[in-house]
């Protein structure tokens, strides 16, 4: 069963990828792949390292150029439409971006403004964020003096300032222990079916928890997409590990 | 507009940096003071005017500005080491923006620079019972502003293309090329030859002998100078951006 084609709804598409591909010389590191992320959903793109996950989002956010296919963002391509896509699109990266020595308050502000809120706006959007992640007791603080914990949290809070429609999560809880962990996974349940979500893991019981739909990346290629239950059934397993680990030693494709 | 949020982060962040203060005001006040003292004990007979209080504050101020390139270039560097700059590119600002929200907040950092050096020039001209024009030192800041424009676009470039542990070390090349082609240190106009012709050849002489000119109140000699700041200046600005673009695109 082919998960795209059964929901395939134009107006509930919010990323369609053609044949998307990206080569380093002779490497491919995005191979052709075909995939839809719809409105809403939380879409998991699951593999290990080197599996092109980081390199296919870096793609449909604009900081790589494709070697070959196209994307559509909320209908807009990424080759010819990428400053259109921008605005409605929001990241946090694989590593904590945070201007350190600008406190958490002033790091909602600053990115607020970069997407063109005026500074009342600005400021009424980070009371916002601070609230919403609980940031009142570093509200003060600078960025640099926070924990990773702390700082992983504001980096996910000014990836939700500017009110994007479309987020991307690199990795989202790379170095942070279970409680923290624990604590965002709970927080990107409550995001769901307000805004869509890309995330990026090789946890698999982080894609498990959180995702709607999973798609298992391995060398550049999209081995498997749909929900665990799909793709449990379809590897023919007993466990989404059993199938992710066939999947990701090239056993099977679906 | 976009670009002043950037300029604004850019602006905290250069405030909040004690290096900020010792490097960019500091640094180049010491220099002032030392060169006074040195310029006390050449004898007359040598005919050195460079260290003289109505020659030295114009190059002091340009030594200055090559310590503003350094700050452009660890400003950015930094940036693109911590991940923040992933984060900026995929958002709508465009390689415009960046440009003015790097450069601005720099610029007005370069300006209060300038005025602090040509403002204590002042107070160590009547030290030495002498004394400078206020109304041409400010003119001489407009007059280096070219100039200020030149140095933080080179900080730009260095700061888009080399990591924060090896901008500094080229910039500092930089800034010792400008102290001695740029004539700050070194009478190169006496000197004369190739050396003095390929001097002339670099943006470091002319933004000297710019704000030289002016305190001195020989506007002549100030105008083909200025000019030939302002054209490497925009050279630099449209290379910083194509630079920029690159980066951003990684193509």
């Amino acid at each position: 069963m082919n998960t795209n084609t059964l929901h395939a709804s134009h107006d509930k598409t919010a990323i369609d990828i053609q044949k998307l591909c990206k080569s380093f010389g002779t490497l491919k590191a995005v191979n052709q792949m075909d995939m839809t992320v719809y409105t809403g959903e939380i879409f998991a793109l699951l593999g290990v390292n080197g599996a092109g996950k980081t390199t296919m989002i870096n793609m449909l956010t604009g900081r790589l150029w494709p070697t070959d296919g196209d994307a559509f963002v909320k209908g807009l391509s990424i080759r010819n439409q990428m400053q259109k896509i921008k605005p409605v699109i929001s990241v946090s990266p694989q590593d904590t971006a945070v201007a350190g020595k600008l406190t958490v308050r002033e790091n909602l502000e600053f990115i607020a403004g970069i997407y063109g809120y005026s500074k009342a706006v600005s400021r009424t959007r980070a009371d916002e964020m601070i609230e919403k992640f609980h940031l009142q007791e570093v509200s003060k603080r600078r960025a640099q003096t926070l924990s990773g914990g702390w700082q992983r949290r504001l980096s996910i809070a000014m990836a939700l300032v500017s009110a994007p429609e479309i987020l991307f999560l690199d990795e989202p809880t790379v170095a942070l222990d279970v409680l923290a962990r624990h604590d965002l996974w709970q927080f990107i349940q409550t995001l769901k079916g307000q805004i869509t979500i890309i995330l990026t893991t090789h946890y698999l019981e982080e894609a498990e928890a959180l995702a709607d739909r999973i798609g298992i990346m391995n060398n550049g290629h999209l081995k498997a997409v749909g929900t665990v239950s799909e793709i449990i059934r379809t590897a023919q397993t007993d466990t989404f590990e059993n199938a992710f680990i066939k999947l990701a030693r090239g056993g099977a494709q679906i | 507009m976009k670009f002043m949020a950037l300029a604004s982060k850019n602006q905290k962040e250069l405030l909040r940096d004690p290096l900020s203060y010792i490097f960019c005001i500091g640094f180049p006040l010491i220099m002032l003071v030392i060169m006074s003292i040195v310029n006390q004990s050449i004898p007359d007979e040598a005919h050195m005017v460079i260290f003289d209080i109505h020659h030295l504050p114009a190059g002091i101020a340009v030594f200055g500005l090559t310590f503003i390139m350094l700050f452009t270039a660890l400003l950015l560097s930094k940036d693109r080491s911590q991940a923040l700059l992933i984060r900026l590119y995929t958002s709508p600002l465009t390689a415009a923006d960046y440009i003015l929200g790097y450069m601005t907040p720099v610029l007005i950092i370069a300006v209060l620079q300038m005025c602090i050096t040509f403002a204590s020039s002042c107070v160590i001209a009547l030290i030495a019972d002498d004394s400078l024009n206020v109304g041409l030192l400010l003119v001489s800041v407009i007059g280096l502003l070219p100039s200020a424009v030149l140095y933080i676009g080179l900080g730009f470039i260095f700061g888009s293309l080399l990591s924060d542990k090896s901008a500094p070390a080229i910039c500092s090349i930089f800034i010792s090329a400008a102290g001695m082609l740029g004539g700050i240190f070194m009478d190169i106009e006496s000197l004369g030859g190739i050396f003095f012709k390929i001097c002339r050849l670099l943006p470091f002489y002319h933004s000297v002998k710019a704000a030289r000119s002016i305190v001195l109140k020989d506007y002549q000699s100030a105008l083909s100078p200025i000019i030939v700041t302002i054209i490497y200046a925009a050279a630099v600005i449209i290379i910083a951006a194509i630079i920029f673009k690159k980066q951003m695109k990684r193509q």
